[in-house]
């Protein structure tokens, strides 16, 4: 017997080609699978907070009665004082399967603006006992059947239970809006002039030092000789609009405008001094560039710092879910994370002055001066392993050592103090691994050129070492600050509150004050451990904000990583 | 001459002053995980000898009857698997005397016992006899590879540790097999499957009758979420590295890589809403389908652990594949080269001898992800529910380890109460669970990356 060799060939050929295929669509299928999630993820997220928020909560008033009662009751009055409609009648219309048919019936409702008047409606085989009602505002009122079968209970229309003084239901039509006014709101100025200039200088600046040219460059020869008073006009103008903005986030936004404006203004016609000293004149621009020191630096930082400010100064934006509302106990979508905004901004502060220090000292000491000894050795196998601990663990440290009294523990309490900490021990290991991770990249023949001309250890890594490690530390830091910004877990077990209806206080553990204090996290886990339907979309609009402020975050390291790194290849 | 030569030392003692500085600092680590440890065990300790105050450290009831048993078959697979280890170090001849499919079988028979050996996951109840057949089938492996190594004459050392661990497993099992009723504080905690720590008295706060601690019903959850997790996670993790090295365009990386990032980003208590809002409903209607066809013998509920693995799994997706496409990309080209170059398709080369290679790499990230998924909190929180059973319908709530810390101490908890011991026992048990996974995982990863 003699095989077709051809046959087989052509055989496994074809075979091979279809495995070929097969195989990679479905590899390109599960690559996508990530994105896959990610939309629909963001999609699920958005949806309740959406389109609920539109529609408002009417599903309350259409389901059925059994047998017993349906408790309804507006907030507010749909009429004014003379007893005029303000909005569209409420009517309800409650239908039952009757002895004799179907049954259908109007109930008019009239909320009036005296508390606890109250008549309620009794429902039986005859009809309604009355077919227009008068309530007043906040009072619950019954419909109360009698009937054997269910009623089912529609609103036909009129402003839904909950509804505000204008009549309208109190739902905006986004959860987390925010208003926008340009420079001028109802005819106001809405800037701060010192703010202001200070950001349209440092604009101007920028443009002006990012594409120089002579005539743009003539009105500066003016500068010369004059660093040590620009240098101090610009300090105070930054103290000053600090000063008289009562340090909110614009005004200190608009004073770093003027120092980092001072800065780049001195930097600049240094570098023009330094040119025309070289016996060169300002035609050429190329030169020019590279005699501003650290041009590309500076050019990053009043960049990010334009748009960063940008939404405060010349746009005044408002977003009260975020800064102005607290939570509200009985209307889900009135609430806001004011506290909890406020918590996680403490929280991270305190983390990351407690961690940053200790571990990038770690780093330092266990890449540039440890030998490698057993003690070296453990510490880096334990840094290794606590960066996979799971966080809840910490929170359970936290709880024996920060906020227990007594013992080994401090007795801070459930305070932002203690869960600062806590929070910063569990940063602690990322930081280490990222900025040993940086230090490792720097090359080798940097640290023995140093040594060469005769540095010390410590005059190498604080001046060679360090500044070209710095972006990976600085990456590292915010990524660890990104990870532990949406960790709720260590706080659940450290004790933050449910409901914290105040700013809270960073030091109130010291000062004695109150310690309750949320942050974002938490505030989405609680807001979605709750029945209503109401407050999941509440916890949908608070994630959203938590996945903006961890995009925004990470968008400056980001940034930061790329600048350095083009940095460092020229 | 003289003077030119002077050149001024460095000052030591400031130096030295901020090399023990430093070295402070980095003691902080050893404090912090010595901190963790004592809290941990101190508290454990405390909550341990409470109950054994009252009812005993350890006690079972001895009772050789049992062995007839999964669990007893899962011993004699042990010890099947140990002899066989056994034979092929020290009686070598034996092995030479065997015919040699007994070695090598055709390759749909050792497929279809892989995979009988994988569905079986589920359908065995026994946990300890899963494991006794999969360690027969390892031996067996292990065996053949050292046989045709030997011929040529590669190997020749005899590696204890396998040996030291069947025969650990081996008395473990016995020892499960062959006792029964166990008792006190270690042998409730550890072997009992009843967790009812509030119990019923009116005193909460001390030890009573009907408070029982058998933590296996929430290390059961919590395993049956974190290996869940993976049967999402691996295939398309993995599958998303290697289309990640191997086949996808750069610009189709920078699209994708960024976004892996960000859904690593993505704090877990957003997933614990997303699988409470949307995972939720989705199995629910699964169940729906299941009890329906009676596969199941209660109605499913919108808390359940698939739905905690399935979010889970979507959580450490990201890690596996980023991990995975380092440990592919980390492969030299050369061996995709030759393989090419030897007339080998892209994805027999794909599968055959780049998945090879990175395999170890791969298995990292794998035990990584399993240590991550053990001690995830807010998504299973949300997600899995808060009612400690010990069941195998995974469509009724139940309570992960994790879950239950959270879960206990949401509440107002007074220092020093059984119920804030509890916390810390079932705490000392995930540390020690996810530590040994981490030392695993860690050394499986420098391992690799040695070999490259």
């Amino acid at each position: 017997m003699k095989k077709d060799i051809d046959t087989l060939k052509k055989r496994s050929r074809r075979r091979r080609g279809v495995v070929e295929q097969a195989g990679s669509a479905s590899l390109a299928l599960s690559g996508l699978v990530g994105m896959f999630f990610l939309v629909v993820l963001v999609w699920q997220i958005a949806i309740p907070t959406f389109i609920d928020g539109e529609n408002g909560e009417i599903s309350a008033a259409s389901e059925y009665i059994p047998i017993s009662d349906y408790v309804l009751e507006w907030d507010h009055p749909n009429v004014n004082e003379q007893g005029e409609l303000k909005t569209e009648p409420i009517v309800l219309i409650l239908a039952w399967e009757g002895q004799n048919g179907p049954q259908t019936h109007e109930l008019e409702i009239v909320v009036t603006a005296n508390r606890g008047d109250k008549e309620d409606i009794q429902i039986s085989e005859e009809g309604l006992s009355t077919i227009s009602v008068e309530v007043g505002k906040k009072t619950k009122f019954y419909l109360k059947s009698v009937l054997e079968v269910p009623v089912s209970v529609e609103q036909r229309s009129g402003p839904v239970p909950a509804a505000d003084a204008s009549g309208n239901p109190q739902v905006s039509s986004f959860v987390v809006s925010g208003d926008v006014a340009v420079l001028f709101s109802n005819g106001k100025a809405v800037f701060e002039p010192l703010e202001m200039a200070g950001w349209t200088s440092l604009l101007v600046l920028t443009f002006i030092v990012s594409r120089p040219n002579e005539r743009r460059l003539a009105p500066f020869v003016r500068c010369y000789e004059r660093e040590r008073q620009i240098r101090s006009v610009t300090l105070l103008l930054a103290i000053f609009t600090a000063v008289i903005g009562q340090g909110t986030l614009s005004a200190f936004l608009g004073g770093m405008c003027w120092l980092l404006f001072g800065v780049a203004l001195v930097r600049t016609t240094e570098g023009m001094k330094r040119l025309q000293n070289q016996g060169r004149t300002l035609t050429e621009v190329k030169r020019l560039k590279h005699s501003i020191s650290d041009r590309e630096g500076l050019l990053m930082w009043s960049r990010m710092l334009l748009v960063s400010a940008c939404f405060f100064i010349p746009l005044d934006i408002d977003i009260p879910f975020l800064t102005e509302r607290y939570q509200d106990i009985f209307q889900p979508y009135a609430s806001g994370i004011r506290s909890a905004f406020l918590g996680t901004v403490w929280v991270m502060s305190i983390a990351m002055l407690f961690s940053m220090p200790l571990s990038i000292g770690a780093a330092i000491y266990l890449e540039e001066y440890a030998s490698p000894t057993r003690t070296t050795k453990l510490i880096q196998a334990l840094v290794t392993n606590l960066a996979g601990v799971p966080s809840i663990v910490f929170g359970m440290f936290g709880l024996a050592i920060f906020v227990k009294q007594g013992g080994v523990g401090l007795g801070l309490g459930p305070s932002i103090l203690a869960a600062g900490l806590t929070m910063g021990v569990m940063a602690m290991p990322i930081i280490v691994l990222a900025s040993q991770e940086a230090l490792r990249s720097v090359p080798r023949s940097l640290r023995e050129s140093a040594y060469g001309v005769g540095c010390t250890q410590w005059q190498v890594v604080k001046h060679h070492v360090l500044p070209s490690a710095m972006p990976g530390i600085m990456t590292g830091s915010i990524l660890a600050m990104s990870r532990i910004m949406g960790e709720a877990a260590p706080l659940v077990v450290v004790g933050a509150a449910a409901l914290v209806l105040f700013d809270p206080e960073p030091l109130a553990a010291l000062t004695g004050g109150n310690l309750n204090f949320t942050v974002i996290p938490i505030q989405i886990y609680f807001w979605t451990s709750e029945p209503e339907h109401a407050w999941h979309s509440m916890a949908a609009a608070a994630s959203i904000a938590l996945i903006l402020l961890l995009i925004a975050m990470n968008s400056i390291a980001i940034v930061l990583r790329q600048h350095f790194r083009k940095r460092l290849n020229s | 001459m003289e003077n030119s030569l002077k050149i001024p030392l460095p000052k030591r003692g400031s130096a030295d002053r901020v090399r023990w500085l430093l070295f402070l600092t980095s003691l902080s680590v050893i404090a912090i995980t010595l901190g963790i440890i004592q809290t941990l065990l101190f508290e454990a300790i405390t909550f341990f000898s409470e109950i054994a105050s009252v009812r005993g450290w350890f006690s079972f009831e001895f009772n050789p009857m049992e062995v007839v048993s999964q669990t007893g078959l899962g011993a004699f697979m042990f010890m099947l698997a140990l002899t066989m280890e056994w034979v092929s170090e020290h009686r070598r001849q034996y092995l030479n005397a065997l015919p040699e499919p007994i070695f090598f079988p055709p390759p749909w028979v050792l497929r279809s016992i892989y995979g009988m050996l994988i569905i079986s996951v589920v359908a065995v109840s026994s946990m300890l006899l899963w494991a006794g057949a999969a360690a027969v089938v390892v031996v067996w492996r292990r065996t053949a590879k050292k046989h045709t190594l030997r011929r040529t004459g590669d190997i020749d050392q005899a590696d204890r540790s396998v040996t030291i661990a069947l025969g650990f497993c081996l008395f473990f099992s016995l020892f499960i097999a062959t006792t029964q009723h166990y008792s006190g504080a270690f042998g409730e905690f550890f072997f009992q499957t009843d967790w009812t720590p509030t119990g019923a008295c009116a005193d909460r706060r001390s030890l009573c009758e009907n408070m029982s601690f058998g933590v296996n019903s929430l290390l059961l959850t919590t395993l049956q979420v974190a290996f869940g997790a993976l049967f999402i996670a691996v295939p398309l993790g993995v599958g998303c590295a290697i289309y990640l090295s191997e086949y996808a365009s750069p610009r189709l990386v920078a699209v994708v890589k960024p976004t892996l990032e960000l859904l690593a980003g993505i704090p877990s208590v957003v997933y614990g809403f997303f699988a409470f809002i949307y995972i939720g409903p989705l199995v629910v209607e699964l169940g729906e389908f299941a009890f329906a066809k009676g596969w199941i013998d209660q109605p499913p509920n919108i808390l359940n652990p698939i739905n905690g693995a399935i979010v889970v799994g979507v959580m450490i997706l990201p890690l596996v594949a980023s991990m995975s496409e380092d440990a592919l990309r980390a492969v030299p080209n050369e061996l995709r080269e030759g393989s090419l170059a030897l007339g080998a398709t892209r994805i027999e080369t794909t599968l055959r001898v780049m998945l090879q290679a990175a395999l170890s790499g791969i298995l990292a990230s794998i035990i990584l992800a399993l240590s991550r998924a053990v001690g995830e909190t807010m998504a299973v929180t949300l997600a899995v529910g808060t009612v400690a059973v010990y069941t195998s319908n995974m469509f009724l709530p139940a309570q992960t380890m994790t879950a239950y810390i959270a879960q206990r101490v949401g509440g107002d908890l007074p220092f020093g109460e059984i119920g804030y011991l509890t916390i810390f026992a079932v705490g000392l048990y995930l540390f020690m669970i996810t530590l040994s996974l981490n030392l695993l995982g860690n050394k499986v990863l420098s391992a690799y990356r040695e070999a490259y």
